[in-house]
């Protein structure tokens, strides 16, 4: 049954967009995806080794940044993706997010493709990540496939 | 003894210890991200335990790559990333991961490792597979 309140692979097209609201990444958040994902390198959960980097002080880990933006990403459409499994993305972290910055994420989609099994097809959504000052600080393209309508 | 740019070789590796992902797991993560999206709406309805976001089964192994045998290389910088995914993970599944050095390349700061990442369930499937690019560490002269 297709339900009104999806978007199905017909109803998207390429050239789409989408912007999502800002969300400020705090040092709580940083803590939380540490406890989450066991990753404790000194990049995110060292304030005083970091005082002397390149970056003066922790930075969030590159894939809480991608969570983060997967979380906004729900949250730019009216109407989700009839979506029936993430295959794969391709990403690249630009620059770093730190405590304190706002980050939205803005998408479009830059392809469609049919697939050998009537009911499905393959969308292409890339995304950039920009903080405060508009600044790409992570982008990339994920590939979906969405149902098509019944 | 830190490990640097210049102690890494091609072929280099290790299998992370595992992880069983919990349900405490997804909902932590869903939180977090704000993502509470869920992508298989069939699993319920087949008796099947929850699928895990695929995005939260790769943090989950970044931070098994820390678990190593001895210590990690000094990275700098996570600088690209190819994700494919196989096979859905479900809640009580244990996750590791298979990580080899597949390239070298070095650069004037440091030199870009490229690991090639298998995320693996307790079947020996694979259900991900990556290929990251980490900038790391030069050894500092004396």
């Amino acid at each position: 049954m297709s339900e009104p309140s999806r978007q199905y692979f017909e109803d998207i097209e390429v050239g789409d967009e989408y912007l999502s609201p800002g969300r400020t990444v705090t040092e709580t958040d940083i803590v939380a995806f540490a406890g989450l994902s066991g990753d404790y390198n000194v990049l995110h959960t060292d304030a005083e080794f970091m005082k002397s980097s390149i970056f003066g002080e922790r930075i969030a880990h590159g894939l809480l940044g991608l969570a983060i933006s997967s979380g906004l990403g729900t949250r730019a459409m009216a109407r989700p993706y009839a979506t029936l499994a993430f295959l794969g993305l391709r990403w690249r972290f630009k620059g770093p997010i730190k405590i304190g910055d706002t980050i939205k994420v803005r998408m479009k989609v830059t392809a469609k493709r049919e697939t050998s099994k009537p009911d499905r097809g393959i969308v292409t959504v890339q995304r950039h990540v920009l903080n405060q000052r508009g600044e790409v600080v992570q982008e990339g393209d994920t590939e979906l496939m969405i149902e098509r309508r019944k | 003894m830190p490990v640097y740019f210049e102690d890494l070789k091609v072929g280099d590796g290790f299998d992370t210890p595992g992880r069983t992902i919990t349900e405490a797991d997804v909902v932590s993560y869903a939180a977090l991200s704000g993502d509470h999206e869920p992508l298989d709406f069939t699993a319920e309805a087949a008796g099947l335990p929850p699928v895990v976001p695929d995005l939260m089964v790769m943090a989950i192994t970044s931070g098994l790559g820390f678990r190593a045998p001895a210590e990690t290389p000094q990275i700098l910088a996570f600088m690209v990333f190819d994700l494919h995914m196989h096979l859905p993970v479900r809640v009580g599944d244990t996750i590791r991961c298979r990580i080899r050095v597949a390239g070298m390349r070095p650069m004037k700061d440091g030199g870009v490792v490229v690991e090639r990442r298998q995320m693996v369930n307790q079947r020996g499937d694979v259900v991900q597979e990556a290929e990251y690019k980490l900038l790391v560490a030069r050894r500092p002269r004396e």
